[in-house]
């Protein structure tokens, strides 16, 4: 096996990542300092932030640095073809998310400074350098600056964007460009790694047009985006978000569907949208278990631990966040995942 | 009596004292209307009140549940970076308006926030959310100045009907019986001094 290093290296790294236990605990604390404390306990070690500023922004970077470390971690000890799905499916990720970040502050009118703070840091990826990209003054100096990039697309959504004055035809171009790339690294992928992959885009990417269909059910219908908003499908074409966009019954349109998409997007019917985020989460936290005790020396493993990385991450973030505005346990415990797999 | 030191017993003043409490008198059952008109006014406004609090607080749970739940989706940073696409703001306009000579605030929408398209689902879920509370919570709030400054209106007017009815009217009566009683006092005496000298001149002629 070309990558047994790797795997070898993930499965050691998996049981240094926080236990649901943990996880759980870290949730109940009674306020965001004995958070920070009892964070120091695990394999974070000492966080210090400054205390002038936002501090579930400060944690926020913390934990997006560390799993920064991570990726890049296990990209240096992966084989080339891995290791470009890899870059691309997360940095490029966060790349399109600075981008979209970048082009909301220039848009918002928003200094510079704060701008480049707003940013996920990373190494640069595509973009050249995000600090000279945040310094136009224009949105069409932006996209002057991502020529010669694979973002050079982007430009052909300008006059759409003058027209509305809104700017989500760069970020769906942003989503269509990331997707299509995404889609091209997953086939060079090795057959054997391909699958579980695959599984998870996919789901992602049924749930997220799910939902971007769900919000267009509320909006005054723009024929030019219904294309546009559904660069890449899977299970569900076009014309099933029409369906979806169009039903009456939206309870009968989910059970529709079938497992497990029936599953994860059931709160909507008590409007609770971001718990289908986490119950999507859950579905893939739980795949990648299955995925990982199906093949203990695979692709899987590496993938698990990533997934398993995001998940901490996103867990960590939502808890710091919770913390500082002194939310109590019970109101967030639902829409975190690591806890439910005591 | 020292508070009458200062009175003139005569008719001219007993005149203009007269007119004068009946003017205080009419005052005072306007007062007492405007009173009375303010306590119905307080009781059902406060009716209302209740009611729209009680209205407003669950759906500013509910509001604040959502974006809650859009913050632990997104994370603090992703959700203020989209709010920063959110061009058209909210602008307000506070103008006073009167009832029953009460002024209160009425707050006048110039332009409501437009929630861009781009918007994550769970972030315009919240955004909708709140924006349908947010109208709910400013004419609240001008609703409850508007209770307020009736609240004070009535306590001024109830002094004011009190003082009136208390210390006001009571003194002009008593200034008013005082000059009375002087005058008849004066004319009686007038009246034994008109029949004294009858006498005394029917006397001379016999």
């Amino acid at each position: 096996m070309k990558y047994a290093s790797a795997v070898v290296r993930c499965h050691a790294l998996i049981s240094e990542l926080l236990s649901p236990e943990q996880m759980r605990r870290l949730a109940e604390t009674e306020n965001l300092n004995a958070f920070i404390a009892r964070i120091s306990e695990t394999p974070y070690g000492e966080i210090s932030i400054e205390i002038s500023g936002d501090a579930s922004i400060a944690l926020e970077k913390v934990f997006y640095r560390k799993f920064i470390e991570r990726i890049s971690r296990i990209i240096d000890i992966t084989p080339k073809k891995i290791a470009s799905f890899l870059q691309a499916y997360y940095y490029m990720r966060f790349e399109v998310l600075n981008l979209k970040r970048t082009l909301r502050g220039s848009f918002g009118g928003t200094p510079s400074q704060q701008i480049l703070e707003s940013l996920i840091p990373i190494e640069p990826y595509h973009v050249k350098d995000f600090k000279d990209l945040v310094e136009q003054e224009t949105i069409e100096e932006i996209m002057k600056h991502l020529h010669g990039t694979p973002y050079s697309n982007l430009s052909e959504s300008l006059p759409l964007y003058k027209e509305t004055e809104e700017l989500w035809p760069f970020e769906l171009s942003l989503n269509n460009i990331y997707a299509l790339t995404i889609l091209k690294l997953v086939e060079r992928l090795p057959s054997p790694d391909r699958a579980l992959v695959k599984r998870i885009v996919e789901l992602e990417t049924d749930i997220e047009n799910l939902l971007i269909a769900l919000k267009q059910r509320e909006m005054v219908q723009d024929t030019r985006r219904i294309q546009s908003l559904f660069p890449t499908t899977f299970k569900f074409n076009i014309e099933k978000m029409k369906e979806f966009i169009e039903s009456k019954d939206i309870r009968q349109f989910i059970i529709g569907l079938g497992e497990p998409y029936t599953e994860i997007l059931s709160p909507i019917y008590e409007e609770d949208v971001s718990f289908v985020r986490s119950r999507l989460r859950q579905q893939i936290y739980r795949t990648m278990k299955r995925g990982r005790s199906m093949n203990d020396f695979g692709f899987n493993v590496i993938m698990a631990y990533l997934v398993f990385c995001e998940i901490e991450k996103d867990d960590l973030v939502g808890m710091s966040w919770s913390k500082a505005q002194g939310i109590s346990p019970e109101n967030i415990l639902k829409y975190l995942v690591i806890p439910h797999f005591i | 009596m020292s508070s009458m030191s200062g009175v003139r017993p005569t008719k001219g003043y007993l005149m203009d004292l007269k007119r004068r409490i009946s003017f205080i008198e009419r005052g005072t059952e306007f007062l007492k209307l405007k009173r009375d008109h303010l306590a119905k006014e307080l009781s059902t406004s406060l009716e209302v009140l209740r009611g729209r609090r009680k209205l407003l607080l669950q759906n500013l749970r509910d509001a604040y549940g959502a974006l809650t739940a859009a913050y632990l989706s997104l994370g603090p940073t992703e959700v203020k970076s989209q709010v920063r696409a959110v061009k058209k703001r909210l602008e307000l306009e506070v103008l006073p308006r009167s009832v029953m000579g009460v002024r209160y605030p009425y707050v006048k929408f110039l332009s409501k926030p437009q929630v861009g398209a781009e918007l994550d689902v769970t972030l315009s879920h919240a955004a909708k959310k709140v924006q349908e509370i947010l109208e709910e919570l400013i004419q609240t709030a001008e609703f409850e100045a508007r209770v307020e400054r009736i609240a004070d209106e009535l306590g001024k007017t109830n002094r004011k009907v009190n003082a009136l009815e208390n210390t006001i009217i009571p003194s002009y009566k008593q200034v008013i019986k005082f000059i009375e009683d002087k005058l008849d006092e004066e004319s009686l005496e007038e009246l034994v001094r008109v029949k004294l000298i009858g006498g005394a001149l029917a006397r001379r002629r016999a």
